[in-house]
């Protein structure tokens, strides 16, 4: 357990500043207020737009919004929830100088790289900087962590996902596919083209069988190094042929201001008593909602002192009791399975 | 105008080759038996009889992954 552990304990509620009022950041204010046991004083929103403030209506009057513009991370956050890519290192370097923990709701590659690379500021002050709280990353790494506990030793873990959240996650995964794949293989970062690797994958229903390939994926970056010995570490997403022949165009239309259903499936293969074992877990949701909440439940385990460790790592690091962090991402609504039988 | 012809028409089979090897697949292998499992909250305890696997120690103070 890392501190500084506040918020209800100290006699003061949380106080949080969200970045960015998207999809993802308005599923992690209605996560946060209508969390049962968890006080919230304050949740500043940072918004580009001012009308954003329409995305809060019936919530607590314990939201307020700034225009995102020159604005500072207040002394006395707990937390600060980076819903939003844009300028994301420079305002989790703000919150660690101002004393914040930070949870980042983001999944483009490089945008993570630069939040871990904050790990040495984050360590030295006895904060942490929890990355990719998203439904892949994020939760499928929390599941990854979940099945671990089942393996004496974990071989290879392959994740793969179905669907995108608001518009900013519908543009990465547009241009992932059309982009270079870094999996883990070997001990080594093996670089392969986006959009090969075709591979069926089974999901929960409602949204069943899905081709998957290999795009610019977060995935193997947040999850080789939280299991030290893994061979092998990949990420796939799925796409269609459509999805396949457009994606080095521009996106060829608007997308959705929110994406529908999605998925994530975590598949891991290890040794337990010294026989060869195959786990897989999944879960099912809108990707927004599902990633509003695994940011929510980390952000009030990073305020409450419940994050493994200080530093910048993914959640795979970040948790170690995962079965507590997935009853509570549970107890949500989200949907949590775990696939029994033979494949193949 | 026939080598103009020719290149075209060569450069459209090419393009026809690649799209359809682009879009061709093996296709996968579907689960034989088996399916989904919806996970109660009363399952989702740590360390419920099994031994939990080491928990990983972190990247240290560099960033994992290349550019």
């Amino acid at each position: 357990m890392i501190g500084p552990a506040r918020g209800p304990d100290d006699g003061h509620g949380l106080r949080i500043v969200l970045i960015g009022l998207g999809a993802v950041g308005v599923g992690v204010a209605r996560h946060l207020l209508g969390q049962p046991g968890t006080q919230v004083e304050s949740i500043l929103v940072l918004a580009r737009d001012a009308r954003a403030i329409t995305r809060t209506e019936g919530m607590s009057a314990a939201v307020s919004l700034r225009p995102i513009r020159g604005a500072r991370i207040p002394e006395g956050t707990d937390v600060v929830v980076i819903a939003r890519p844009d300028d994301a290192t420079a305002l989790a370097s703000d919150a660690l100088r101002a004393g914040a923990h930070v949870v980042a709701a983001l999944d483009d590659p490089h945008h993570v790289r630069h939040l871990l690379a904050l790990d040495r500021t984050a360590r030295a002050s006895a904060l942490s900087v929890a990355v990719g709280a998203t439904m892949a990353p994020g939760l499928s790494c929390v599941l990854a962590r979940y099945g671990a506990c089942f393996l004496d030793e974990v071989h290879q873990i392959h994740v793969a996902s179905y669907g995108t959240g608001g518009p900013a996650c519908a543009r990465r995964h547009h241009a992932a596919l059309s982009s270079i794949a870094t999996d883990w293989y070997d001990g080594a970062w093996r670089r392969r083209r986006g959009g090969t690797g075709r591979e069926l994958m089974w999901f929960p229903q409602p949204v069943g069988a899905a081709d998957c390939y290999r795009g610019r994926l977060v995935d193997p970056v947040l999850l080789a190094p939280a299991f030290p010995g893994v061979r092998r570490v990949s990420a796939r997403m799925a796409a269609t042929r459509r999805d396949r022949l457009s994606a080095p165009l521009p996106m060829l239309r608007r997308p959705h201001p929110e994406g529908l259903v999605g998925a994530a499936r975590v598949e891991l293969r290890g040794t337990r008593d010294g026989a060869h074992e195959t786990l897989i877990f999944g879960s099912v949701g809108r990707p927004a909602l599902v990633a509003g909440t695994v940011a929510g439940v980390a952000a009030v385990w990073a305020a409450n002192g419940r994050l493994a460790r200080a530093g910048a790592a993914g959640l795979a690091e970040m948790v170690d009791e995962p079965g507590a962090f997935l009853r509570e991402v549970a107890q949500r609504g989200i949907t949590l399975s775990a696939f029994e039988g033979a494949i193949g | 105008m026939q080598t103009l012809r020719r290149v075209l028409v060569a450069l459209g089979a090419a393009g026809l080759a690649a799209l359809f090897l682009r879009l061709r697949g093996s296709g996968g292998t579907p689960p034989r038996h088996g399916g989904w499992r919806q996970i109660p909250l009363t399952e989702l305890e740590d360390g419920d009889g099994e031994e939990p696997a080491e928990p990983g120690v972190g990247s240290g103070a560099e960033p994992v992954g290349p550019e």
